[in-house]
């Protein structure tokens, strides 16, 4: 299988202790490991207030995971783990890599449209510049 | 039908308000000649200082008011003209839309958390759908709300 992309979001109740975050994103790095997956990015954006009430709670620990793995059972154990988790009121995994790819076609499309378009207008935008630049240059010279 | 068109001028006005300003002139301009606004009334006022024909505008008003800025036979008597609307990512050639991004969706989304239709934005169909589903994303974890409550 080829390697996948998810983000990865879980929210923690405000009240839990910097101990017990660092804990459970510890046994998470553990079960990504195991499953050959990497980390591309780990962020934890602090207490934010939820749009909406979640388990009694309208503030919540956001933790941002960017993830890279080819074992699609890296996800379930993920979610497994954080389904069992007692601070964990909410989690949320995505698999991006396909919109990623799209975007990159878009991208390259874009750069080659952009490469394509001087050539059509560089003859007149290369003649102008040139008589400029020799008056000047003529003048001082003078 | 009455609630759709009260909702729309409030909902636009408070979204497009922070950003930049070319897009916001959009939005608004829409909603205000169909509702009863101040919009609405200056337009009458105008019709009135040039109201040489009366009728015969009218008549040429009513076919291209359907139409966003149609042109219309006579430009002249068109008393105003809906700013053509562009989509927003478009113009900054958004390729992927961040549903972590919450502060930039709030705008696409009303007062009560519906997503505001691509006639009042002004989007592109292929830059709604990913919006639509990066506003749904954003929900699911409570980056945004699925109704707020009032």
């Amino acid at each position: 299988m080829e390697e996948r992309l998810y983000d990865l979001i879980f929210i923690l109740r405000p009240a839990t202790p910097e101990e017990e975050i660092a804990k459970l994103t510890h046994t998470l790095e553990q079960v990504i490991s195991e499953h050959h997956g990497k980390i591309e990015k780990q962020e934890n954006w602090g207490t934010k207030r939820l749009a909406y009430r979640v388990s009694k709670h309208r503030e919540g620990i956001f933790i941002y995971l960017s993830l890279k793995s080819t074992d699609g059972e890296m996800v379930k154990e993920l979610e497994r783990r954080l389904k069992v988790a007692e601070p964990v009121i909410k989690y949320q995994t995505i698999r991006l890599d396909e919109e990623m790819k799209l975007q990159k076609k878009l991208v390259a499309r874009r750069e080659k449209k952009i490469a394509r378009r001087p050539r059509r207008q560089a003859p007149p935008a290369a003649a102008a510049p040139a008589p400029a630049g020799e008056q000047p240059s003529a003048t001082p010279a003078t | 039908m009455s609630d759709q068109e009260n909702v729309p001028p409030a909902a636009p006005a408070a979204p497009t308000a922070p950003t930049a300003p070319a897009a916001p002139s959009g939005p608004p301009s829409a909603p205000r000649p169909r509702s009863s606004g101040p919009g609405g009334g200056g337009d009458r006022g105008d019709r009135g200082d040039r109201g040489g024909r009366p009728p015969r505008d009218d008549r040429g008003g009513g076919a291209p008011g359907g139409g966003p800025g149609g042109p219309g036979g006579r430009k002249g008597k068109r008393q105003f003209f809906r700013k053509r609307k562009v989509c927003r990512f478009c113009v900054d050639k958004v390729d992927f839309i961040d549903y972590k991004k919450a502060e930039m969706l709030h705008q696409f989304v009303q007062d009560r958390g519906k997503i505001l239709p691509r006639r009042m934005t002004g989007t592109c169909s292929r830059h709604q759908r990913w919006l639509c589903e990066a506003i749904k994303r954003a929900r699911n974890i409570a980056l945004l709300p699925f109704a707020s409550e009032l």
